[in-house]
């Protein structure tokens, strides 16, 4: 810190007479007018409060269990619920802006529309208004086009409430439409560990802490999942180490015992490198490579003609000595445990890099074990109903008949049974490009909710351009986002403590109830009752143009999602039992795979795969080069502990620790360049530029510049002004679309203003 | 004997994440510009690489306040337990305790006109419950301990960057954080 510079000030008179010492004296007379007060502050008495349960329902892995403190029908504050063994109490630093968010001053009161998108011309208007122009505009594409695929539904990971899901199910209601699916986030690593293992499935993190040894790869839990930090520093205490590997030296890092700072996208090649040592010093776990896996012998002989470690180490700019070691460390522990992270993944080659960490794991028998395991994420705790989701079309509804997938990692509709028309898809890390390109019909109107295109689409110069194609463009939200800005009507949403949910995680194994806490402030309505109020306005205008129920109750609706399924995974006797706090999926082990029967089409761990092969990819986890570089710098756009895709550092509460986004650049290229700390900087491709302040780190390697992604409100600052929409390699099969290759991309960077 | 509260610091656990100084907003329902407690990352020549170890710190509670000792209407309070408690209610917003405080704990709100600082939400503590910044550091790093109990080994009064102060004595106690073995290119 600062050193005050008013540290050794002595310069009040008033501190010459009122010294420690005689401060003491005076207050020790009684009935002196300069008596201390006492501190008379009733001790704090929860009983005092009304205490709701919530749930963080953002696309965290943490998930966290909240208990919120209500007083006179307002949010006094909140925390972490005890009871679940995970958040254990506490929220991170985003969790604890949620009073301000619930109360902030630019939340959007009431539905507005904007003449002339991007002028800023807002005026506020009626519900009944706003819903009537969409309802209007929604019978004309149809009228016009003979359906309603010119109506897109844009919607991720902002609310991953479930009953949020009928935003979904509010599109299904009028009709087959257009859908962005995918996910810009994991596919590529869901896809590569449904070939090798049949399904994504991680162990329990909190078994983390039994591990003996830990490499986590690819993955910054101190900032992305900081809950997960406990399991970490526990796993130590018992005697594990801690490996960390990524191109840039994150927090998590810094708290490693040991720190690889890999060249980015060439983690395969690393884990190749691994995978042979193993072989080479006979330390391959026979009984699993033999009795519970396929195609080891193929992979060992790839391994044996085409991978050295020598080889590894020059790909990877990793010492040949160091993977020796570790790799050898890492095989004598048992439980050894890798933790692969998501942005290891968002390269062209992410998904075949998943698969050789998959098969070094592997080799070393530590799948079905536990704490070890090979951990990305888990979607085995979601079996709800999707009521809210599967709405059905209105009769002799019109739609697409070319061929489909699943709409995204949690789509959950398998097996509805078939129809004549279905949805038609769209890419999602490609929105603009599929806005520009839509043909027969074209696009006309966009239905935004729980997502943020403009922060978080890719090539945001021609998401812009694409924009410009749209008829009519609805925003759901809470903040005055730049998203919001390109849209024609936007409709205040609720918060999580306005609504009623449930939310389960994509990492941890607990279910927490979200209850209404408050009313909605101002005129904010829930996804659900604006999905009503869409189908009123329909169907007034044109009596059975939308199935959605007019009448809806958030509660019933939540309670909807439940069935004796999620009852019997979680020991529940009802809903209600979650009220008195989060619950657990009881599991047989922690371990995923635990009786190693693999959900793969040989029901064993598949080194080699046909399935991998027949989708256009090689059967084995073999090397993939990554992209090309097209410029002097790698340009990577992590997360920010501080934000949430672009949800959080918008907060004033927020501002207070993180005003102001920087470029980290390394000393070196920074000199190279006569960047001087602090300085402003234009980073440009041909993609787009942004114009920021630098900090130089040595956290971060020569040839690589990093940008937090985040939306600050009084700030231009947009990191997918240099972000293309390149595709990953794997994605499709689970998710609909591919990844995308987000980690790939390439910049260059000067000073401006003479650097100052 | 009686107790003499204090934070623990462990800066080898502590990840930076701000989720105590935050904690606090939240629970003291702080004008949306002030902090009590705020993390400072250690300049590089104390630690290796920048932004990666942190001084968390609010209001030291020190032994011999000089908060206490500049203030003209004797708005603090050295509670029996230790802690320093300010009196919003009394203070004039003189800012010489702001001026005094070689750690810069109190800070003037703005909107109210006066000066605050860290609690060591005594009342919380009273109720039998941690300090909220404690209870919400999620990797076990700052902890609240009594000076005047057994102290684990290994504590250090004043780390680098930290302002050595032996006549107000200051209650905060640290652990040194550790830097990784680096393998790079």
């Amino acid at each position: 810190m600062k050193k005050s510079e008013h540290a050794s000030g002595r310069r009040d008179f008033l501190k010459g007479l009122l010294t420690a010492g005689a401060a003491g004296a005076l207050g020790g007379i009684p009935g002196s007018l300069l008596a201390p007060r006492r501190a008379g502050a009733a001790p704090f008495d929860p009983s005092e409060y009304q205490v709701f349960r919530n749930a963080c329902p953002r696309n965290c892995y943490d998930t966290c269990s909240i208990k919120t403190y209500v007083r006179d029908g307002v949010v006094q504050f909140v925390e972490g619920a005890p009871e679940s063994t995970f958040t254990k109490g506490s929220l991170c630093v985003k969790g604890y802006t949620y009073p301000r968010r619930i109360y902030s001053p630019d939340r959007i009161k009431y539905p507005m529309l904007q003449e002339g998108r991007g002028s800023g011309n807002w005026k506020r208007i009626s519900w009944d208004e706003a819903m009537g122009r969409i309802a209007d505009k929604i019978l004309d594409i149809k009228k016009r086009d003979g359906n309603l695929l010119g109506l897109a539904l844009s919607k991720y990971s902002g609310n991953f409430g479930i009953t949020n899901n009928c935003v979904e199910g509010m599109m299904s209601s009028l009709g087959y439409t257009s859908r962005f699916v995918g996910t810009p986030c994991w596919p590529a690593g869901i896809d590569a560990q449904n070939y090798d293992l049949g399904d994504m499935w991680c162990n329990d993190p909190e078994d983390m802490a039994r591990a003996r040894y830990i490499i986590v790869w690819g993955a910054n839990p101190a900032w992305c999942s900081m809950h997960s930090m406990k399991y970490l520093y526990a796993a130590r205490e018992r005697g594990a180490k801690i490996v960390v590997i990524d191109p840039i030296l994150t927090q998590t890092a810094a708290k490693a015992d040991e720190f690889w700072q890999i060249r980015a996208g060439t983690d395969g090649a690393l884990a190749l490198g691994m995978a042979r040592h193993l072989l080479d010093r006979g330390l391959v776990d026979q009984d699993f490579v033999s009795r519970c896996a396929v195609g080891f012998e193929d992979f060992a002989a790839y391994l044996r003609a085409n991978v050295t470690v020598e080889w590894a180490a020059e790909r990877c700019g990793i010492p040949a000595e160091a993977i020796r070691a570790v790799t050898e460390e890492f095989a004598a522990a048992r439980p050894a445990t890798v933790w692969i992270g998501y942005g290891m993944q968002r390269h062209t080659n992410g998904g075949s890099m998943v698969r050789a960490i998959d098969a070094f794991v592997a080799m070393t028998g530590n799948i079905g074990v536990e704490g070890g395991g090979v951990r990305y994420g888990h979607l085995r705790t979601w079996g709800f109903n999707f009521h809210a989701m599967l709405q059905q079309p209105p009769e002799g509804s019109v739609g697409f008949t070319g061929a489909t997938g699943p709409k995204g990692e949690f789509d959950f509709a398998d097996g509805a049974k078939p129809a004549a028309y279905s949805d038609r898809p769209l890419n999602m890390n490609k929105t603009a490009q599929e806005i520009l390109d839509a043909k027969d019909p074209e696009i006309r109107m966009l239905w935004i909710s729980c997502k943020n295109p403009f922060a978080q689409d890719f090539d945001r110069n021609k998401l812009e351009k694409a924009f410009k194609k749209l008829e009519m463009v609805v925003s759901v939200e809470q903040f005055f986002t730049e998203t919001v800005r390109h849209s024609d009507i936007v409709l205040p949403v609720t918060t999580l403590f306005e609504e009623w949910t449930v939310n389960v995680s994509y990492w941890h194994y607990w279910l927490s109830l979200n209850e209404q806490a408050v009313k909605p402030m101002h005129e904010a309505k829930s996804n659900l009752e604006i999905a009503a109020l869409l189908s009123r306005a329909m169907n007034a205008r044109e009596p059975g143009s939308c199935t959605f129920p007019q009448e809806v109750d958030g509660k019933e609706w939540m309670i909807k999602e439940f069935n004796k399924g999620i009852y019997e995974q979680f020991g529940l006797s009802s809903w209600e039992d979650l009220r008195r706090g989060p619950a657990k999926a009881r599991m047989a082990s922690s371990a995923s795979w635990h009786d190693r029967k693999f959900a793969t089409p040989s029901g064993k761990y598949e080194f080699s795969s046909e399935l991998c092969a027949r989708n256009g990819f090689k059967a084995l986890p073999e090397y993939v080069e990554g992209r090309k570089a097209t410029a002097p710098f790698r340009l990577m756009t992590p997360h920010v502990q501080f934000g949430l895709h672009s949800q959080f550092v918008n907060l004033d509460w927020m501002e207070a620790f993180y005003p102001e986004p920087f470029v980290y650049i390394h000393p070196r290229a920074a000199a190279a360049r006569k960047i001087e700390d602090g300085a402003m900087t234009r980073v440009s491709n041909a993609v787009g530029e942004v114009v920021v302040r630098a900090c130089i780190t040595d956290t971060v390697p020569e040839d690589c510049l990093v940008m937090y992604e985040a939306w600050f409100r009084k700030l231009d600052f947009n990191v997918q002004n240099l972000v293309d929409d390149c595709a990953a390699d794997m994605g499709a099969m689970k998710t609909g679309a591919p990844g995308v290759a987000l980690h790939d991309q390439f910049v260059d960077i000067a000073p401006v203003g003479g650097g100052r | 004997m009686s107790k003499r509260y204090a934070f623990l610091l462990d800066m080898d656990k502590c990840i930076g994440c701000r989720g105590c100084a935050m904690a606090c907003k939240n629970f003291n329902q702080l004008q949306p510009d002030m902090v009590w407690r705020q993390v400072y990352p250690l300049d590089e020549s104390i630690y290796p690489h920048r932004d990666r170890a942190f001084l968390s710190l609010s209001c030291n509670h020190c032994d011999n306040p000089a908060c206490l000792a500049a203030c003209p209407t004797c708005s603090y309070e050295k509670r029996p337990d230790g802690i320093v408690v300010h009196h919003q209610e009394t203070c004039i917003g003189c800012s010489n305790c702001i001026r005094s405080c070689p750690y810069g704990a109190p800070r003037f709100n703005k909107a109210e006109k006066h000066a605050e600082k860290c609690s060591l939400c005594h009342e919380r503590l009273d109720a039998g419950l941690q300090p909220a910044c404690v209870q919400a550091c999620l990797t076990g790093a700052l902890q609240l301990i009594d000076l005047n109990a057994p102290l684990p080994g290994g504590l250090v009064q004043y780390p680098a960057g930290y302002p050595n102060m032996p006549r107000l004595n200051p209650s905060t106690r640290f652990i040194l954080p550790r830097a990784p073995r680096l393998a790079r290119r």
